[in-house]
Formats: structure tokens, C-alpha cells, sequence
């Protein structure tokens, strides 16, 4: 008996003596674009959490209770902000009771205010346009540009919280950007041809990816964000995409794909459904995404 | 004393965590300002500003209109380019106030009942045949120093207005408390503590308010909370609260207005709440709580009540969905000591919900209350605070939401009410909810 006890014992010392001397910062990311760029940053330093799943809604993710269990042992939170979260992370924020993690602190990142937004409103806006995010539209990690931004501001980040490993997090961060940097020359040089070239998105989700690539969304198939199509507008798409010849219908893979793909059939586009975010689980890195991405829109395009 | 090697290895584990948090605490640093600025040079990587995509080689790119087209597509990545250096990024360059987020909900409905006289028992129920305002509720949150952020919701009826919540709420307190403040609806079971407008049905379950009243269990007091270190989701309540309130304790104080005296003259609150992610499209949330504390009836009289419920949802989350489907079910078993006797009873609910389209869903409701048993009672015993409840009572209603957006929704609803004691009667309503204001974060 006396043996087991001191063995349990320790057990529970070797749990401790380890963990406190090469402890891994623990990082949750909202999203898996922000958890697979900050497992590349963090590599051996970090161990990373995603809470949304690529194929889901980042507006519409389930408060889980077990995701604040997942808060209140997080050394850094990194959102995407810009509202996209607000739906639910206020809730496990709160109830994660980690005063290390709340807004304001050092271990609080949102990455909405590392980069520059696009579509932020000028104008008086209200729910009448939809479900508008009123700080500026928050999709923004598909424009490797400004995932460079993030990158190194999450990079910072890492190094402030956790000084002893700066070296690491600031080499790794240059990797990261100089392979980015890379790979961004290689996209931007396959899809050279993407120019100008007209498509339809489901939801006002990839602005960015358009604004980096020179593509041009000429309609929604949304009429308004987060308001369901309707016949009429349903109608109207399928009008603009048959007189301005658009190429391809694009939407991230969880929106429902019915009428798109109508629209695509009866216009003589191609449909096109990607996963909105990384692989996390598969260890899938941003640029592995992005080659997909790319990969994915050059076929739908013909080119 | 048996030894349990479980237990001890629990225990161990549990101190384990306890400590590497507060060691890694200290690693940390003391609050540092986030960087205001993303400045390249201090990681050193080669960062060479973002070329406007427009100079990309183009095969085609000799027409005026591409080369239009480039220009207007450089514009914005000007302003990426921007971002990298040292210039403050634009983001959250909208207007920013300390005013709290400030949110406004409706909730109207045309009813029709089969007999006036109706067993309705929840404040925000439709009551009375024709238009009614069923709640309209302001609320107000923010964060009031690093320390505590602060809720209230304020209903207005037409006859005036009530303080539904306001408590403060800790963000930072150490082996992972919490504590709650000021007036605040109770965290028992599932239904109780969450607002109307959260729920799959325009009326309350009359378990509600036959066990805790009109308002459900609500009052000025204190709560702590802790989040077990556990592996899996394990969150330990405790509060006390006035016992009085004869919308919100009627099983306690009721409409007495009792002087506290001491601790015996306040109600308590337990509960253990319990969630397991059965996979990433299948959830349970399962949680057992406990009410004490006086009753009128007479000196030293007290009551209690035992809750239990489930929360089994499915919502596909690993492919294109809009389904959700959730079964919850919850019971009460209230004890009461009156003079001369122990008199108890059940009560229980239980509701499946099923969102069969992005903007569609159904819900099928079915309640059971027992007759109340005396303990030593003769026959003929009535219960004091419901005297017509002699038998069971069960109900069932089905409902039809369709929501327009996020932010409204409009609900069919048809109930048939059995009670035992008497004629068994229907209810209808079209309700309509309006929400405007800060976008509401949802609990699970």
C-alpha cells in the first residue's frame, strides 16, 4: 500500500517539476486559420486549441461549455474580432473565469486590430443592410498580405508572454513570413489570370480574397448578410450571372449549396465549395490551405 | 478508513493542475500594453512590403480596361501595405464609446383561449384573448473595471417595470471562482435562469411556476461558483438569496415579508452542472441542483426542492447543416413541511426541438405535475399554496418558428392543458419577437 501511495506521489511530482519547467503556452484560436498560423509561430512552445471546425459557421459555433474549460486554461486567446465571434465567445470568455485572457489583457489578441479592414462603414448603418459587422468585415485571413501582419503581430504577442522562448517565436515568425512570402509569389503567379474575372459569392465572406486576387464579386447570393435568399433575389442572381458571364459560383463549404448550384447549372458557371478554414486536426498549415485554395479556384475558372 | 487509490490519485492530479497554474501565472508577465503598432523590425523577418498585386505579370493585361481594372484593384492593397508599416491599423476605427452594449427585446401575442379562466402561471405568458405585450426587455452590459463586468435586464409591461437581473460578475478570481452579485435569476436546472426569449416555446412550463412562480426563482444575493480542474466540463454552484417573493419563491417565503435574522431566514442554492461533448454533432449537458430554505406555514417550517436535467442536442457541425435537433428534459421534486405534515410533489417537463430548415423550426412539449402527496395527511389534505391542485395535471403543446433573421421571429403555438381536476382546455398563439441593439452572445 505504502508503495503505491509514494509511487502516486511521485507521479504527481513528476507531473509538476516538468510542466513548470518546459511548460507550453497555451493558446486557443476561435478559428482554425488563426490556430494553424499560431501552431506554425508557437511550433514546440505552444500548444494550440481551435475551437470552430472548418466546416462551421464562425458567426453561428455553439457555446460549449467545454470550450471555456478550454479558456480558463489559455494563456493567450486569439480571435478574429470585428464581431464575428460575438455571438458566442462573450459567453465562454466570462464564464471561463481566466482574468489572463480577458479583453484588454496581454493574452487577449484580436486580430481584427492587426489589420488593415476592408468594407469598414462610413455611413450610419443598421440591421436593415442585414447582419452587417459594424467594425469593417472581419474575413480577412484569405489575403496572405494581411496574414503577414498577423503573423508577426502574433509573433510579438507569443514573445511578450512568454520571454524565454522570444528567440524561437521571432525565427519562427520569419520563417513563416519569408515561406508566405514565397508562396503568396506562386498564387499571385497562378491565378495572374484570375484578373478581373467576374464570380458570384454566397455571403459577403470573401471580399478579401477577391481584393487580393483582382477578382470581382457582382452578386451575392445572399440579398443581404445573413438573410437567406428568396426567389425574387434568387431570379435577379441567376439574371446577373448569365448577362455579365460570370465564371464561378464561390462559397465556403458551409452554406448550403442548393441554389448555388442551380444558379451554376442554369448559368454555365462552375460551383465551387472550399472549406472556410484549415484542416486543424489534419495539422493542415495555412499555406497547405491556400495551395488548395488557389489550386481549387484556378481550376473553377478555367485557367 | 479505506483506502482508495482513485481517489487519492484525483486528488493529486487536481492539486497537480492547481499548482502548475498558479507556476505558470508567475512566468508570466505583469500587464504589458498590447503592441499599438505592428512594427517589422522588431522580429526581424524578411518583410518586404507587400507589392500591389497589380504588378503581377499578366498575359493579358495590355487593354485599357485591365489595366483600370489594376489600378482599382492596387487601391486596397495600398492600404494593406500600409498596415505593415508603421501606420495604426484602421481597424476598429468606427466609433468607439464607454457606453455599455445596450439591447432592446419584444415579445408580442395574439391569443385565444378555450376558457378564460386558463392555468397560465409565467409572468411573460400571453394571459388574455387578444393582443398581449408578453415582455419588453432592456438590457444593459459591459465590463465595469479589469475586475467585473455588470449585467441588467429591465422588463417593462404595461403597467410598469421590473428588474428581471442586475449583478456583477467576477472576471478574476483565483482557483477558477466565480461570483455573481446583486439580483440574478438562479442557476437552477436548465430553464430557470435563461430569458424568454431563448426558449423553444411562448410560455413557461407550468413546473416553473407552480415550483418557483410567475418570474421563476430570482432575488437579490450572492453566488460562487467554481469550474472543477477536472478533465471534463464539471461546474459547482452555490448561492443564497432573500427567500421572499411571491412570484419568486413561492415554495420558500413566499408573499411574507419575513425580517432576516439569520442565516436560516435565506434560501441556498446548490448545483453541479456537467457537459460532455459526445462528439463534435452530439452534446450533453446534464446538471442536478438543490433549493432550500422557510416556509410560512409556520415556525421552523422549510422546504426543499431536487432538480435534474438533460440537455441532449445534435447539431451537425462537420458538413453543410442547418439541422438542429435537441431533446431537453427536467424535473422538480419539491418537499415541503407544513403544520401537521410533509406534503411533495413532482413536476417535470420535457421539450424536443428540431430546426428542419435554416429558417424553420419545430418543438413538441409535454408536462407532467403529480397531485400533491401528504405524508401523514388524511384525505381531502389540500395544498396551501395551490388549493384546486388535488390531481395530475399534464399538458402538451406543439410549435411552429420561423425566423425572418437572427433578430426576429414569429411562432405558431396550440396547447391542450389536461388537469385532473377539471375540463381539459386549449390555448393558441402568434407571438412575434423583435430584437434590436448590441448582437446578444448565446449560452449553450
Amino acid at each position: 500500500m505504502f508503495q503505491r501511495l509514494s509511487s502516486l506521489f511521485f507521479f504527481a511530482l513528476a507531473l509538476l517539476v516538468p510542466h513548470s519547467a518546459f511548460a507550453k503556452l497555451e493558446v486557443v484560436a476561435t478559428t482554425p486559420d488563426l490556430g494553424a498560423i499560431a501552431r506554425e509561430v508557437g511550433g514546440p512552445d505552444v500548444h494550440v486549441i481551435a475551437m470552430a471546425l472548418p466546416t462551421q459557421d464562425p458567426h453561428f459555433v455553439d457555446a460549449k461549455p467545454h470550450l471555456a474549460l478550454a479558456l480558463s486554461k489559455a494563456n493567450l486567446l486569439v480571435l478574429t474580432g470585428a464581431g464575428l465571434e460575438v455571438g458566442w465567445l462573450p459567453t465562454l470568455l466570462t464564464g471561463s473565469r481566466n482574468p489572463d485572457i480577458q479583453a484588454g489583457s496581454p493574452g487577449y489578441l484580436d486580430c481584427s486590430s492587426l489589420v488593415a479592414l476592408l468594407e469598414v462603414p462610413t455611413v450610419q448603418v443598421d440591421r436593415s443592410q442585414g447582419d452587417i459587422h459594424p467594425q469593417g468585415n472581419p474575413h480577412f485571413s484569405y489575403d496572405p498580405r494581411r496574414v503577414e501582419t498577423l503573423a508577426v503581430g502574433l509573433g510579438k504577442r507569443l514573445a511578450e508572454l512568454d520571454p524565454a522562448h522570444k528567440p524561437g517565436y521571432f525565427a519562427r515568425t520569419k520563417a513563416f513570413v519569408d515561406a508566405l512570402n514565397a508562396a503568396r509569389a506562386r498564387w499571385e503567379a497562378r491565378l495572374s489570370k484570375a484578373r478581373g474575372q467576374k464570380i458570384i459569392a454566397y455571403h459577403n465572406s470573401l471580399v478579401y480574397l477577391t481584393d487580393w486576387l483582382g477578382l470581382e464579386v457582382v452578386e451575392h447570393i445572399e440579398p443581404k448578410p445573413g438573410i437567406p435568399p428568396n426567389p425574387s433575389h434568387v431570379a435577379h442572381v441567376l439574371e446577373v450571372a448569365k448577362a455579365s458571364h460570370v465564371r464561378a459560383i464561390v462559397q465556403q463549404s458551409f452554406y448550403p449549396s442548393g441554389t448555388s448550384k442551380l444558379i451554376a447549372d442554369k448559368a454555365g458557371a462552375t460551383f465551387l465549395q472550399f472549406p472556410g478554414y484549415p484542416d486543424f486536426a489534419a495539422a493542415q498549415s495555412y499555406s497547405q490551405y491556400m495551395d488548395d485554395l488557389v489550386g481549387k479556384l484556378a481550376k473553377a475558372l478555367g485557367i | 478508513m479505506i483506502f482508495n487509490p482513485k481517489r487519492v490519485a484525483a486528488g493529486a492530479l487536481a492539486c497537480a493542475m492547481l499548482l502548475v497554474r498558479s507556476a505558470r501565472a508567475q512566468t508570466q508577465p505583469p500587464t504589458a500594453p498590447p503592441p499599438a503598432t505592428v512594427d517589422a523590425t522588431d522580429t526581424s523577418p524578411a518583410h518586404p512590403p507587400a507589392p500591389p498585386p497589380g504588378t503581377t505579370p499578366s498575359d493579358d493585361s495590355k487593354d485599357i480596361a485591365a489595366a483600370l481594372a489594376a489600378d482599382a484593384a492596387s487601391k486596397p492593397a495600398d492600404s494593406a501595405k500600409a498596415a505593415d508599416t508603421a501606420s495604426p491599423p484602421t481597424a476598429g476605427g468606427g466609433v468607439q464609446s464607454l457606453n455599455p452594449d445596450i439591447s432592446l427585446i419584444a415579445d408580442f401575442a395574439a391569443a385565444a383561449f378555450s376558457n378564460d379562466d386558463h392555468l397560465e402561471s409565467g409572468a411573460h405568458d400571453p394571459v388574455k384573448n387578444g393582443f398581449n405585450l408578453q415582455a419588453l426587455e432592456l438590457s444593459f452590459a459591459a465590463a465595469v473595471d479589469p475586475y467585473l463586468r455588470f449585467d441588467s435586464h429591465i422588463t417593462f409591461d404595461l403597467h410598469g417595470l421590473d428588474v428581471e437581473e442586475a449583478y456583477g460578475t467576477t472576471l478574476g478570481l483565483p482557483f477558477r471562482l466565480q461570483a455573481r452579485l446583486g439580483q440574478f435569476l438562479n442557476r437552477f436546472g436548465r430553464l430557470n435562469a435563461s430569458h424568454p426569449h431563448t426558449w423553444n416555446f411562448s410560455d413557461q412550463p407550468f413546473a416553473l411556476g407552480r415550483v418557483f412562480g410567475a418570474e421563476g426563482n430570482k432575488g437579490l444575493g450572492v453566488e460562487l461558483s467554481w469550474l472543477t480542474p477536472l478533465p471534463w466540463y464539471v461546474e459547482l454552484v452555490g448561492s443564497t438569496m432573500m427567500a421572499d417573493g411571491e412570484d419568486t419563491s413561492r415554495s420558500f417565503l413566499g408573499a411574507q415579508d419575513r425580517t432576516v435574522r439569520g442565516p436560516k431566514d435565506l434560501q441556498y442554492l446548490t448545483a453541479a452542472k456537467q457537459f460532455f461533448p459526445l462528439s463534435e454533432d452530439w452534446s450533453l449537458a446534464w446538471g442536478v441542483s438543490g433549493a432550500f430554505g422557510p416556509n410560512p406555514s409556520g415556525p421552523g417550517n422549510r422546504s426543499a426542492i431536487y432538480g435534474s436535467d438533460v440537455y441532449l442536442k445534435y447539431r451537425p457541425i462537420t458538413a453543410e447543416s442547418s439541422t438542429i435537433v435537441s431533446l431537453t428534459s427536467e424535473w422538480f421534486y419539491r418537499r415541503r413541511q407544513i403544520p401537521g405534515d410533509i406534503v411533495h410533489d413532482v413536476s417535470s417537463y420535457s421539450e424536443l426541438f428540431w430546426r428542419f430548415a435554416q429558417r424553420w423550426a419545430s418543438a413538441a412539449r409535454y408536462e407532467y405535475g403529480s397531485a400533491p402527496l401528504f405524508v401523514n395527511g388524511a384525505r381531502g389534505s389540500v395544498d396551501p399554496l395551490d388549493p384546486s391542485w388535488t390531481a395530475s395535471r399534464q399538458r402538451v403543446a406543439l410549435a411552429l418558428t420561423h425566423y425572418p433573421s437572427e433578430f426576429s421571429r414569429f411562432r405558431l403555438q396550440v396547447s391542450r392543458d389536461m388537469p385532473a381536476w377539471r375540463a381539459a382546455s386549449y390555448a393558441g398563439f402568434l407571438t412575434a419577437e423583435l430584437a434590436i441593439g448590441a448582437h446578444g452572445a448565446h449560452a449553450f
